[in-house]
C-alpha cells in the first residue's frame, strides 16, 4: 500500500513545473530532500524574477544541492531574461541529477529560446531512451515534444524524416493533435512539392483551429496548383484572420512557420499568373 | 546563485581599507538606505542598472528603477513596427558578415522606456555550447551597434499607462554570419 501511495505521489509531480510534492520525499525516508523541498516552497507567492522567489531556492539547494527541481526553477527567470549562459549553467547542473526529469524542458527552450535544433534533438532523443519513448509535452503544452522533434528535424534539412514522424504521430488513436500539427505538416508537404497533401492538412488545421497561418499557406499550395480562386479566397481569409488577431502567437518566442503581415502584402503584391507553377516546393523562409 | 552585479560591488566593497570613519559613515548610510541583513542583493534578475560610463545620460526611465517590467508581462510578445520582419531586414541590410569562423549566440538587452526609447544597452556572447566567450570585435561591435541604432520599439501600455520595458535581441551566429534573431 506504501507503494502505491509513494508512487502516487510521485506521479503527482512528474512535471517538474508543477510544485514538487514534499511528501514523497518524507515517505520516502530522505529527510534532507524533504527539508530542502519545503525550503523551495517558500518561493510560493513571489515573482519568478525576484530575490525571495531565487532566495528561497538557494536556500533549499544549501540543504541539499542534489535538489534538482530548485536549479531547473531557478533558471527559468534567467531564460526570460536572455541570460542563457546563467541558465544553461542551471539546467545542466538539474540534468546531470536527473535526466529523466528535465531534458524535456532543456531540450525544448534550447528549440524554443535558441534555434539550437541539434541541442534539442540531442537532448529529447536522450529523453526517447531513458523514458522509453515516453517524452511527453512542451512546456508551454502547444506540443508533444515528437512534434517538436520533427520541427527541428525539418530545421535541419532533414524534412523526410520529420514528415514520418508526424504522419506515425497522426495515426495513432492515442495520439491528440496539437494546436499547429496540422499546419506544420502542411507546410512540410508544401516544402517537398505536394500541394495536394499540403491542402489536405491546412483544411484539417482549419476545422481544428483555422489561422492566417493555415489559410496563407493554403493560398500558396492553390497558387502553386494553379487555383487562382482558392488563392484569392485563402489569401484574404488570411489577412481577415491576422489583423483579427486570429494568428499564431506566443508571448516569449515566435513559432516556426509563423506568418507576419507583409508575408501576406507582399503575396497580395504578387502576379498570380506569372508566380503560379514555377517552382517545385515552397519555402517561406527557413527558421 | 547571485547575480554578477552584486559580486562586482562585493569585491570592490573588500578592497578598500578600512577605518572607522568609513565604518560609520557606511553605517549611516545603511540606517538611511535600509542596508541590512535582510536587504534583497538585487531587485529582480537580470536588472540593468545604470552606469555613467555606458550610457546615453539623456535616456531616462518615466517610472521607478523597481517598476521595470519585461516584454512579455503585456502579453504582446516582441512589439516593433512593422513586427519582427522589420528586424531582421534592418540586420540583413545592415551587418556585414565578418570572415571569421565563429559561431554562438550574442544577446543585447536593453530597456524601452515609455517614450519608445532605448537605452543601458548591455551584451551577452557565448560559444555554440553556451559557454560565455567574447565573439571577433569586428561581430559584437556591429551588431551591438546596429542595435542601440535600431528604433521602432513599440510603447507598451499596462491599465493604459505606458510602461518602462526590458527588450532582448538575440543573435544565433554561424561562422560570421547572422543566422536567427530572436525572440
Amino acid at each position: 500500500m506504501l507503494k502505491i501511495y509513494l508512487f502516487l505521489l510521485l506521479i503527482s509531480f512528474q512535471n517538474v513545473y508543477a510544485q514538487p510534492n514534499c511528501n514523497y520525499y518524507k515517505l520516502s525516508g530522505d529527510q534532507k530532500k524533504y527539508e530542502a523541498c519545503k525550503a523551495a516552497e517558500k518561493r510560493e507567492g513571489h515573482y519568478q524574477f525576484s530575490w525571495a522567489y531565487q532566495n528561497a531556492l538557494d536556500e533549499a539547494l544549501a540543504i541539499d544541492s542534489t535538489f534538482s527541481y530548485a536549479y531547473s526553477a531557478k533558471s527559468t527567470a534567467y531564460l526570460k531574461s536572455g541570460d542563457f549562459v546563467t541558465w544553461v549553467e542551471l539546467m545542466n547542473k538539474a540534468v546531470e541529477i536527473a535526466p529523466a526529469d528535465h531534458l524535456d524542458y532543456r531540450g525544448w527552450c534550447r528549440y524554443q529560446f535558441f534555434r539550437d535544433y541539434e541541442g534539442a534533438i540531442e537532448d529529447i532523443l536522450w529523453l526517447k531512451k531513458l523514458n522509453k519513448n515516453h517524452i511527453g509535452f512542451s512546456v508551454n503544452g502547444d506540443y508533444h515534444l515528437d512534434v517538436a522533434l520533427a520541427l527541428c528535424y525539418k530545421a535541419t534539412n532533414r524534412t523526410d524524416e520529420a514528415i514520418i514522424i508526424l504522419e506515425n504521430k497522426m495515426k495513432d488513436p492515442q495520439f491528440m493533435t496539437g494546436l499547429y500539427d496540422h499546419l506544420h505538416l502542411g507546410v512540410m508537404y508544401l516544402e517537398k512539392g505536394d500541394y495536394q497533401k499540403a491542402s489536405e492538412q491546412f483544411k484539417l488545421q482549419e476545422q481544428k483551429n483555422d489561422l492566417a497561418e493555415n489559410r496563407f499557406y493554403a493560398a500558396i499550395a492553390s497558387r502553386l496548383s494553379d487555383d487562382e480562386d482558392s488563392y484569392l479566397f485563402h489569401l484574404k481569409m488570411a489577412k481577415k484572420h491576422y489583423l483579427n488577431g486570429q494568428k499564431m502567437f506566443d508571448p516569449y518566442t515566435e513559432h516556426i512557420d509563423k506568418i507576419f503581415l507583409s508575408d501576406i502584402t507582399n503575396e497580395e503584391q504578387k502576379n498570380f499568373k506569372t508566380e503560379a507553377s514555377e517552382v517545385n516546393g515552397y519555402v517561406l523562409r527557413r527558421q | 546563485m547571485s547575480d554578477g552585479r552584486t559580486k562586482e560591488r562585493s569585491l570592490s566593497f573588500l578592497n578598500k581599507d578600512f577605518d572607522m570613519d568609513r565604518f560609520f559613515i557606511l553605517l549611516f548610510f545603511c540606517g538611511l538606505l535600509g542596508c541590512s541583513s535582510g536587504q534583497p542583493p538585487f531587485r529582480w534578475v537580470g536588472d540593468i542598472d545604470p552606469n555613467p560610463k555606458l550610457d546615453n545620460p539623456n535616456f531616462l526611465l518615466c517610472h521607478s528603477e523597481n517598476d521595470v517590467r519585461q516584454y512579455f508581462n503585456m502579453s504582446k510578445g516582441l512589439s516593433f513596427e512593422g513586427e519582427k520582419p522589420a528586424i531582421v531586414s534592418y540586420f540583413e541590410n545592415n551587418y556585414k558578415p565578418v570572415d571569421v569562423l565563429e559561431s554562438g549566440w550574442i544577446r543585447v538587452r536593453f530597456i524601452v522606456n515609455c517614450k519608445g526609447q532605448s537605452g543601458r544597452f548591455r551584451m551577452l556572447e557565448s560559444d555554440e555550447h553556451y559557454k560565455e566567450r567574447p565573439f571577433d570585435k569586428k561581430i559584437s561591435n556591429q551588431i551591438f551597434t546596429l542595435t542601440t541604432q535600431l528604433s521602432g520599439w513599440k510603447i507598451l501600455q499596462e491599465k493604459s499607462e505606458a510602461v518602462d520595458y526590458y527588450q532582448y535581441l538575440l543573435f544565433k551566429i554561424k561562422d560570421g554570419q547572422i543566422v536567427k534573431i530572436l525572440p
